[in-house]
């Protein structure tokens, strides 16, 4: 089985970001792989060591420098990597079209994974947008996954920590969300190894996406200031754990 | 607040709280005065708080094993005061220096014996018993991971190292500053809060006090420059001093990463602080058992200088903001990696971004300055932390000498250590001196 792992090059949610001009980001900040899609990662060389024969191939729509997050794709256990070359970022219907093409055109995927979102825009949509190019069924939110003889058995978190559980005919497209496993990140020696494996490089402007009218833009972007509003409970250790059970109940409600 | 007091200390962070304590303890009305919001929050915050005594000079390796005795006697050194927020703990885990060719280990083994520091020699055989995860290969010279020698194949072992059974560091550096201030105010010293000095004022050729941001002035006939970072700063608004420096201070970025430890191995109960020159890390346990990992300032890695305040602003860009870059975080992890190869490192960086108040040398400047009543306790190079107690007593003594007439600069003072039996020449901390060739130029000291 071929597993295709759709994975996306975006800035560090610790990096400072700063706006340039009205709808664009400084890009000069540390960039690297979206967290969500680490959980795809993990998941498929999962199923790569249960079922023998199987490959991954990582795949990414991204600049140049997104070889180098193509790459940690590599050392967490990806076979090898296709870099669809862009110029200029493309909203998520043309990120569909174009991770579709490039599948399409490399081989017949038997799963499809990409992260339930990516953390600069959240789109949520190219999950869905695959599945409906290729046809397959689509889940999204995975936090568990069993692949059997010609079906996927797919549990999927929905708000308010609910889960449903489907059973899904393969090929089929998966959301990973966070609770599916605890990312495997690579040692050295992964690393060693992830350098040999081969990075394909596909340019966007060959892969002839058709233009469209439908499509959408950033218009404006508007950085989000949280001040932050430290209060030192004060009192003796019983008076301290009372009131912090009270904010942790009334306040933040999540007890 | 009453605005006169006899010494004003700049900075209260782990060297400036025991600077007012020691001068408190002696009788001197001090008021110390920081930008931040309380005791430790500065470049102090950011420190590994490491307690080690390799140090490349026998002096070095002294100062360092008289602080032991300030860490292992923590509360006693406090006087048992009491702290709301509890005590730092001093985590003796024990320190092993790799034999290395990135480390003089000969002159510290040197050291050692002349000063006395206990040790025991380790051969591969027991650093794999003691530390059964590393992969004992040279790996030397260290080169950066965009470098494609970085993966050449190693293939000759190291040769053991030193380790000493005390060491280790201090599990929480802030709070370790904020219990010396309360010790101090025990002894009568104020502190005070988002004061930001702008000016140091002087008359007659002699330090008169400091004025604050908000115009407050204060008056002292003494000023100790305690800075950290900002302390080339702090020493250019006082008259004379900066030039009358041959050594000066300016603030260099650092980065120290959190790596998990590896499955099934419980670095934080079981692990030792080490010194590994090999690959240009020290590393140390951290909470969540995850490694701590410092870099040695290799060669290869760029140094970036930096305005603290611009720093601190979160501005300045790519490799020299307060955000942590990936380059470094994948060299000095991947560095680690080599050492320990089930070592999973994380995409995302994880670690602390601060500064080094560094000096020419990278050795301290302890010193009276060329304006009288003003002093300097400055340019600690990321390598002092373990000795903040000492100098705080130095400090003190050196200070308390001065005012009673002693010209330091002709005669320096002999500080004779408490614990330790020896004495250091305090001149050797001296502004005026020349650059001092035997030191390590990184933050080995």
């Amino acid at each position: 089985m071929q597993i295709y792992v759709c994975i996306k090059h975006v800035p560090d949610s610790a990096a400072n970001i700063s706006i340039i001009g009205k709808n664009s980001i400084d890009e000069n900040v540390n960039f690297l792989l979206n967290p969500y899609d680490e959980h795809a990662l993990t998941e498929a060389a999962r199923i790569k060591n249960n079922l023998p024969g199987t490959e991954v191939i990582a795949v990414c729509l991204g600049k140049a420098d997104a070889e180098k997050t193509l790459r940690s794709a590599l050392a967490m256990g990806a076979d090898r990597g296709i870099l669809i070359a862009k110029e200029k970022n493309y909203d998520s219907r043309v990120t569909a079209l174009a991770l579709k093409a490039a599948i399409e055109h490399d081989g017949k995927p038997g799963l499809i994974f990409t992260g339930k979102e990516s953390i600069d825009e959240g789109g949520m949509q190219t999950m869905f947008r695959i599945g409906a190019l290729f046809d397959f069924p689509v889940a999204t939110n995975v936090v568990k996954l069993d692949i059997e003889a010609d079906r996927a058995v797919v549990v999927c978190e929905l708000s308010g920590g609910i889960t449903h559980t489907y059973e899904m005919s393969l090929p089929c497209v998966m959301g990973t969300g966070r609770g599916l496993n605890t990312p495997r990140y690579p040692t050295f020696p992964d690393v060693v190894k992830s350098k040999k494996k081969p990075v394909q490089k596909i340019a966007f402007t060959d892969l002839n996406i058709k233009a469209s009218l439908a499509g959408m833009r950033v218009i404006e972007l508007k950085p989000l200031y949280q001040a932050r509003q430290p209060k030192e409970i004060k009192g003796d250790a019983t008076v301290v754990a009372k009131e912090l059970i009270r904010i942790l109940k009334q306040e933040a409600k999540v007890l | 607040m009453d605005k006169k007091f006899d010494a004003i200390i700049i900075g209260a962070g782990v060297i400036g709280c025991p600077i007012a304590y020691e001068l408190s303890k002696i009788g001197y009305k001090t008021l110390t005065v920081d930008k931040h919001t309380d005791a430790g929050e500065g470049s102090t915050a950011g420190s590994c708080a490491i307690v080690r005594a390799h140090y490349s000079t026998a002096d070095g390796v002294a100062m360092a094993y008289e602080g032991f005795q300030y860490w292992l006697n923590w509360e006693k050194y406090l006087d048992n005061v009491k702290d709301e927020k509890g005590l730092a703990r001093y985590m003796n885990t024990g320190s092993l220096l790799v034999k290395s060719q990135g480390h003089d280990w000969k002159k510290v083994q040197k050291n050692y014996d002349e000063v006395g520091v206990k040790y025991e020699e380790w051969d591969n055989d027991k650093i794999k018993k003691m530390i059964p995860i590393v992969d004992l290969h040279e790996f030397w010279p260290i080169t950066r991971p965009e470098d494609p020698a970085f993966y050449n194949e190693p293939v000759k072992e190291l040769e053991g190292g030193i380790f000493c059974p005390e060491g280790g560091y201090v599990n929480d550096p802030t709070l370790s500053a904020h219990n010396i201030m309360r010790a101090a105010e025990a002894k009568g010293a104020k502190f005070m809060f988002n004061a930001e000095v702008v000016d140091i004022r002087s008359e007659n050729g002699k330090v008169t006090g400091i004025t604050l941001k908000d115009g407050t002035r204060i008056d002292a006939r003494i000023v100790v420059n305690v800075g950290g970072p900002h302390s080339f700063k702090i020493n250019k608004m006082a008259k004379g001093v900066w030039e009358g420096c041959n050594i000066k201070t300016k603030a260099l970025r650092h980065e120290v990463m959190y790596c998990p430890s590896p499955e099934g191995y419980d670095y934080l109960n079981d692990g030792y602080h080490m010194s590994d020159g090999d690959i240009g890390c020290y590393v140390r346990p951290e909470v969540g058992n995850t490694f701590l990992v410092g870099s040695e300032d290799p060669d290869c890695d760029p140094q970036e200088w930096v305005d603290p305040d611009t720093f601190y602003a979160g501005k300045g860009g790519h490799g020299k903001d307060n955000v942590l870059t990936e380059e470094q975080w994948k060299a000095q992890c991947y560095r680690l990696g080599k050492r320990i190869p089930t070592l999973s490192v994380p995409n995302q960086p994880k670690g602390v971004v601060d500064l080094y108040d560094c000096s020419d040398d990278w050795i301290p400047v302890y010193d009276k300055s060329d304006l009288p009543g003003y002093y300097m306790a400055i340019g600690t190079s990321g390598n002092q932390y373990k000795n903040a107690p000492v100098v705080g007593h130095m400090m003190a003594k050196l200070i308390d000498a001065c005012e009673k007439g002693l010209d330091h600069d002709k005669e320096p003072l002999q500080y004779k250590f408490k614990y330790t039996d020896r004495s250091t020449n305090v001149g050797f901390f001296s502004r005026k001196r020349e650059i001092n060739y035997n030191s390590s130029f990184s933050v080995n000291g």
